[in-house]
């Protein structure tokens, strides 16, 4: 395997990490995986391309734009359906998978219709630079999307750890009833990080879809990529769903380069029959001394 | 005593029973007639027709018995080539190909079923999700069973006594076939089975320790939902005489799960009317750039939180309002 396939697949890893870290935020503060990240991820690149391309806006105010609303579709998500909706049913999980489906399908038509229904090319955020490694050569939108995942985990990481809604947000994690008990704001930090997963993946949309183009339907499979990132990465820490997302990209990478494009998706369905059958909770795991 | 007012409600329920059969027959007909010789009707009828079959196919096993299996694009696919494959590569009569599509449909449904019985939720949806896909990836990949990306096309029409069927009739065939498995559906929901299946989604363990086995249950309605909607799959195939790897793709699935809950899941008819209203809304109304699928988006989203009953739901609250209010007003004058 030539040395320019790992740059693809730390590439496509980070990727699939930061949506994985959408999911595992929503995950420890309202105990669902939000399929409708995906389509978040997807709405920002989208945005802020087509801003680019239609409107002629410069890169940097398309680019936050295009965050902040998938910030606010995950916020919008949480207040206006999955709330109300978790309220009338008693939290049952069926509810709200429903929900959070009809986001997606909803997000995915609202983008298809306000920005057309074609790929979008994507347009590198450092195009002139590189870094040559010697073995092999790193191009600027990698570096950019490298260094956005360090900076994202290592803050979400810092923040779990360092800041009042962090804190609470990993209690509620472990513990939702216990959490409620003490008097802890519950629903408001699963307010908190229904938004962060929607910046992290809204900052992760913007990025890939520089690199490789991105079009109404493109979130679909960024949600179930990230899923099964997380899947294999499991909730143990914040850096395991960066862990699941390079085994997953790894995973994508060698399999159909050694055995043919269309085992891919035999392959993945393989790894996740047996991650739910062997390791329902990932590789990495919260292990708790009694 | 007592006896009389049973016997009276009793009398009752089997006459809104009959009424429901006999109005759904008489819409199915008032479809049939629609439809016509138009061509462009004709194609809407049938595409409705395969809806409802794919819907009225989930309402089992995810309406009722709340298992969200999401592989059904696969088990329409597989109804569709099994046609391709009976009409060309064999001389059997066509009715053949539905049953072996749905005998193999179900097949895989149960082992998919079995697989995946230890998971609910969020990982049913997905692994189901990621076999739609892996199947997909098969039909174009096994091109000496599915002709890959062509697939299969020149399928000859069905032949009755000898004379072939021209697609009105087959049309107006396939409508009726629906009409049948809505009423089929309809009635077992209404059975001790359908009972026992709406309490093993509520209360799996009282429904175990009543001795009815759950898996086993489960695995019945997966199987026979799948077997539903590879008929859809199968009748629509010969009705356009052609099938290949993008005719019934994923996306297909999402529509599906959205139709009970437009039409009203406490009836299979929610579904049949959630298939109308989809086909209504993506392909015969076109306002502005392919909205129709957004609205129709907004519209689940919309029923989802303000009418969780949907329309069928509304509209049965509606008439019971409607009657409450006569009999008071009856009971104020007397």
């Amino acid at each position: 395997m030539s040395a320019q396939l790992w740059v693809s697949v730390v590439q496509i890893g980070c990727f699939f990490g930061l949506v994985a870290l959408g999911y595992y935020l929503v995950l420890e503060g309202a105990d669902f995986f939000n399929f409708a990240l995906g389509p978040f991820a997807m709405f920002s690149g989208l945005t802020a391309s087509w801003l680019m391309a239609k409107q002629g806006w410069p890169l940097g105010l398309a680019a936050v734009l295009g965050i902040a609303i998938a910030a606010v579709l995950a916020v919008v998500t949480e207040v206006a359906l999955v709330r109300p909706i978790d309220a009338r049913t008693g939290g049952g999980e069926l509810p709200s998978l429903i929900a959070v489906v009809a986001v997606l399908f909803a997000v995915e038509q609202l983008a298809g219709t306000l920005f057309g229904r074609q790929l979008m090319p994507g347009r590198s955020w450092l195009p002139g630079t590189s870094l040559d490694l010697g073995f092999v050569t790193v191009d600027g939108q990698t570096i950019v999307l490298v260094a956005a995942t360090i900076v994202s985990f290592t803050g979400v990481w810092l923040w779990m750890r360092k800041s009042k809604y962090g804190r609470i947000l990993r209690a509620v994690g472990s513990n939702r009833e216990a959490a409620r008990t003490l008097g802890m704001p519950v629903g408001r930090v699963r307010l908190v990080a229904f938004a962060l997963a929607g910046l992290v993946v809204g900052l992760a949309g913007q990025l890939f879809s520089a690199k490789a183009g991105v079009s109404f339907q493109s979130g679909f499979g960024w949600a179930l990529s990230g899923f099964l990132a997380l899947v294999i990465g499991g909730t143990g820490s914040v850096w395991a769903p960066l862990a699941g997302g390079l085994l997953l990209a790894l995973a994508q990478t060698l399999v159909p380069y050694y055995l043919g494009s269309a085992s891919l998706d035999y392959a993945v369905l393989a790894v996740a029959i047996l991650f739910f059958a062997l390791r329902p909770s990932g590789l990495f795991v919260r292990r708790v001394r009694v | 005593m007592s006896a009389l007012p049973l016997q009276k409600a009793v009398g009752s329920v089997r006459s809104a029973e009959s009424a429901r059969i006999l109005g759904t027959l008489v819409l199915t007909v008032a479809v049939i007639g629609w439809a016509g010789a138009d061509l462009f009707r004709q194609d809407l009828a049938l595409l409705g027709a395969t809806y409802a079959l794919l819907a009225l196919g989930m309402y089992m096993p995810f309406n009722l018995a709340g298992a969200l299996s999401l592989a059904y694009s696969a088990y329409v696919a597989i109804g569709g080539y099994s046609v391709g494959l009976v009409a060309t590569k064999t001389g059997w009569p066509l009715p053949v190909a539905y049953l072996l599509g749905a005998l193999a449909s179900a097949a895989l449904a149960v082992v998919l079923g079995f697989a995946t019985r230890r998971l609910s939720g969020f990982y049913l949806a997905a692994v189901t999700l990621l076999f739609g896909m892996a199947f997909q990836s098969f039909l174009l990949d096994a091109k000496d069973v599915t002709g890959g990306a062509v697939g299969i096309g020149s399928i000859r029409p069905l032949t009755f006594f000898g004379s072939e069927l021209d697609r009105q009739t087959f049309i107006a065939l396939t409508l009726l076939i629906v009409w049948i498995v809505g009423v089929a559906v309809d009635r077992v929901r209404r059975s001790p089975f359908g009972v026992a299946l709406q309490s093993s989604r509520d209360v799996p363990a009282a429904v175990e320790a009543a001795g009815v086995g759950v898996p086993a249950l489960r695995l019945t309605v997966l199987g026979a939902g799948a077997a539903i909607a590879s008929l859809g799959g199968g009748l629509f195939t010969t009705a356009n005489q052609t099938i290949g790897p993008d005719t019934f793709t994923l996306h297909l699935v999402m529509l599906a799960i959205f139709m009970p809950l437009l039409g009203g899941q406490g009836s299979a008819w929610g579904a049949v009317l959630g298939a109308v209203l989809v086909v209504e809304l993506t392909f015969n109304l076109q306002i502005f750039e392919r909205s129709g699928s957004l609205i129709f988006g907004v519209a689940v989203l919309a029923v989802l939180l303000i009418a969780p009953g949907g329309i069928i739901g509304y509209a049965g609250q509606g008439a019971r309002w409607l009657r409450g209010a006569a009999t008071r007003t009856r009971g104020a004058r007397r």
